[in-house]
């Protein structure tokens, strides 16, 4: 049976051998996800890991610089003591204090912050000692001291009730801190800055893969933009946390890319697109049917009208230039904590924070005499993308109000602008950002 | 290093470059390959995908010995095999399958004229079952033990099936010559 039959498969055999056949459009896009999956959970630790670390250092650091705040702030009130206990600091110096009437009941810090006698009406009440010292004095207030916080607990503290008296004693280690902390604390914590500045775009290549090496040697930045709005608020005197609104537009030129148009009547394909370029963003894919492109002795082309199939130079197809421009623009939302290093009329802080990027448009083309040729999209990008920022910004003071800033910014993106890209190309960026500040 | 080796590496290194640049490569052969074992361009589409995927989830396994491209081609099979098993383990394939088929005619046909296209398109006719044993003995090289283990059939089902697929084949390899050659005589 076998011998009857072996004419049969050796038609098969030989007939099949070399068979190919292109598969249809976009069963790569269908592998493509279930094979990225693969590395997704390592970068997806690692971004989760960087913002772990961030958020826990922004809040240790708030934390820090409220507690510092309030330890440098030396005197606070101490409410509630019965009048006939009442506490004070203890310090060396003395100061007495004497309210105008004793029966009036106690009153917390923030009531005196919103009675009339608000703390900018403290100051007026300040009555010389005997002793010449300052003693602070609060209308109305019989069970009010001043104290260290600390005192409160401590063994320092001492009772000034004397028997017979009917005044309560109140200590005061420095009104002039208190003045700078309580009573101008508040002002100006807010400020809104309107920034722009131009963009250098580039990215680290870490791999040792030739291909990544060969698309990244190809492959030139293109002076970019940035600008929008950010917003800030003042949580001590030397941190504020920042965020906003930016618009930025990077982009990359790809050399080596002969593009052609005309080819429009030999395109016989139902794809819906006839060429893929990989560049180290993400690939290419043509959406204008009337564009040829080649790569000479280059991979990076993926298509079906290789050179064996089609010659542009043999159907007269009209040579447009030999290199892309990738375009992509990106909506910002940085939130980044500031800390000032210099707080003079020329301030300097230094920045450092998180911002995710929404990808909102990306282009590919060319020019020709000056004009713009579409050529197609970038496809595989991230829409969202992760980056962290570092910088020194410098401000100067034009007024209370108004000051002039100048941010040096270096953007490192923690994921890809593609997905799939893997790790071994990370973007980068770096800025100088101008602009103009109004606190409120 | 040879090329494969590079791109081979840069796929293990998750680098979708390398990784699409395998598929590219690769893929038409492989979907001809896929279009042999399935009845229709849904399902040959879907073996390749499904075929694709498994290359790139076991291309640490490769050892670099013997050919990449054979190797990949047997994944491929074994993908078309289990789409099959799936599709056909409600019921057992050697109940259906134990008519008695006449020996093939005397093969001494002359086939001259047909393309790799025709050879598919009449191997695509057959019965799922007969495609699977014809293309597992004829074409891969497989013995009716081996290949009673992966349909999961008797030797003696893998060879009916066999002997009827060539029968098929044989008549509609003839109809199709006689088809050409009466296009071209006209």
């Amino acid at each position: 049976m076998n011998e009857k039959g072996a004419n049969i498969d050796l038609l098969f055999r030989n007939g099949l051998k070399d068979y190919e056949v292109l598969p249809p459009p976009g069963v790569w896009d269908g592998i493509q996800p279930a094979v990225k999956a693969k590395s997704r959970p390592v970068i997806l630790l690692r971004v989760a890991a960087v913002v772990t670390v961030l958020v826990t250092l922004s809040l240790l650091t708030y934390r820090w610089s409220r507690e510092l705040s309030d330890t440098n702030a030396g005197t606070e009130m101490a409410f509630n003591i019965p009048a006939s206990d009442p506490l004070v600091f203890n310090p060396i110096e003395s100061h007495e204090f004497s309210p105008s009437e004793k029966s009036n009941p106690v009153k917390t810090y923030s009531d005196i912050l919103t009675e009339k006698a608000e703390p900018v009406s403290i100051q007026p009440e300040i009555r010389s000692s005997s002793f010449s010292e300052q003693i602070l004095y609060v209308e109305g207030a019989s069970k009010l001291s001043i104290t260290n916080r600390e005192s409160v607990r401590g063994p320092r503290l001492t009772s000034l009730n004397t028997p017979g008296s009917t005044q309560t004693k109140v200590k005061y280690a420095d009104l002039q801190y208190f003045q700078e902390n309580y009573v101008t604390k508040p002002k100006n914590r807010w400020s809104i800055a309107a920034m722009a500045s131009p963009t250098y775009y580039s990215s680290f290549n870490s791999g040792s893969n030739e291909l990544s090496k060969e698309l990244s040697s190809s492959e030139q930045s293109i002076i970019s933009y940035s600008g929008g709005l950010a917003f800030a608020y003042k949580i001590s005197k030397r941190f504020s946390i920042q965020s906003g609104l930016y618009y930025s537009s990077l982009g990359q030129r790809v050399d080596g890319i002969n593009s052609f148009s005309g080819f429009k009547p030999y395109d016989i394909t139902k794809g819906d697109h006839n060429f893929e370029v990989l560049t180290t963003t993400g690939t290419v894919y043509t959406n204008n049917p009337d564009v040829f492109l080649s790569a000479n002795g280059s991979d990076r082309i993926l298509t079906a009208y290789t050179n064996d199939v089609f010659d542009p130079n043999k159907a007269s197809l009209q040579p447009v230039n030999n290199s892309l421009s990738q375009n992509f623009s990106y909506l910002e939302l940085p939130v980044v904590l500031k800390y000032k290093i210099v707080d003079k009329t020329i301030g300097i802080n230094l920045i450092g924070g998180l911002s995710y990027n929404l990808l909102v448009s990306n282009s590919v083309s060319t020019t020709v005499d000056g004009n713009r040729y579409s050529i197609g999209t970038t496809h595989g990008l991230n829409p969202l993308t992760l980056s962290s920022s570092l910088g020194m910004g410098m401000e100067y003071n034009l007024s209370g109000k108004l000051s002039l800033n100048l941010e040096p910014t270096f953007r490192y993106y923690l994921n890809p602008f593609s997905p799939t890209t893997g790790s071994y190309v990370h973007p980068y960026s770096f800025g100088i950002f101008s602009g103009v500040s109004y606190k409120f | 290093m040879s090329e494969i080796k590079k791109i081979i590496k840069g796929c293990l290194a998750g680098n979708r470059r390398d990784q699409e640049l395998l598929y590219r490569r690769h893929a038409s052969k492989l979907y001809a390959v896929c279009l042999q074992y399935s009845g229709n361009d849904e399902e040959a589409r879907d073996i390749l995908q499904e075929g694709f995927i498994k290359i790139f989830e076991n291309l640490d396994n490769y050892k670099h010995e013997g050919s990449f491209e054979g190797w990949m081609r047997r994944i491929t099979v074994n993908t078309a095999l289990e789409k099959f098993r799936s599709r056909h383990n409600l019921y057992r394939v050697d109940d259906i399958d134990m008519i008695q088929e006449p020996d093939p005619e005397p093969d001494n046909q002359d086939y001259a004229g047909l393309e790799a296209n025709d050879l598919i398109e009449i191997i695509r006719e057959l019965p799922t079952k007969y495609r699977m044993v014809f293309n597992l003995y004829a074409i891969e090289g497989y013995s009716h033990k081996e290949i009673s283990k992966m349909v999961n059939i008797s030797e003696g089902t893998s060879k009916s099936n066999l002997s009827r697929a060539r029968v098929i084949l044989q008549r509609r390899v003839g109809s199709y010559t006689g088809i050409k050659k009466k296009v071209a005589n006209e």
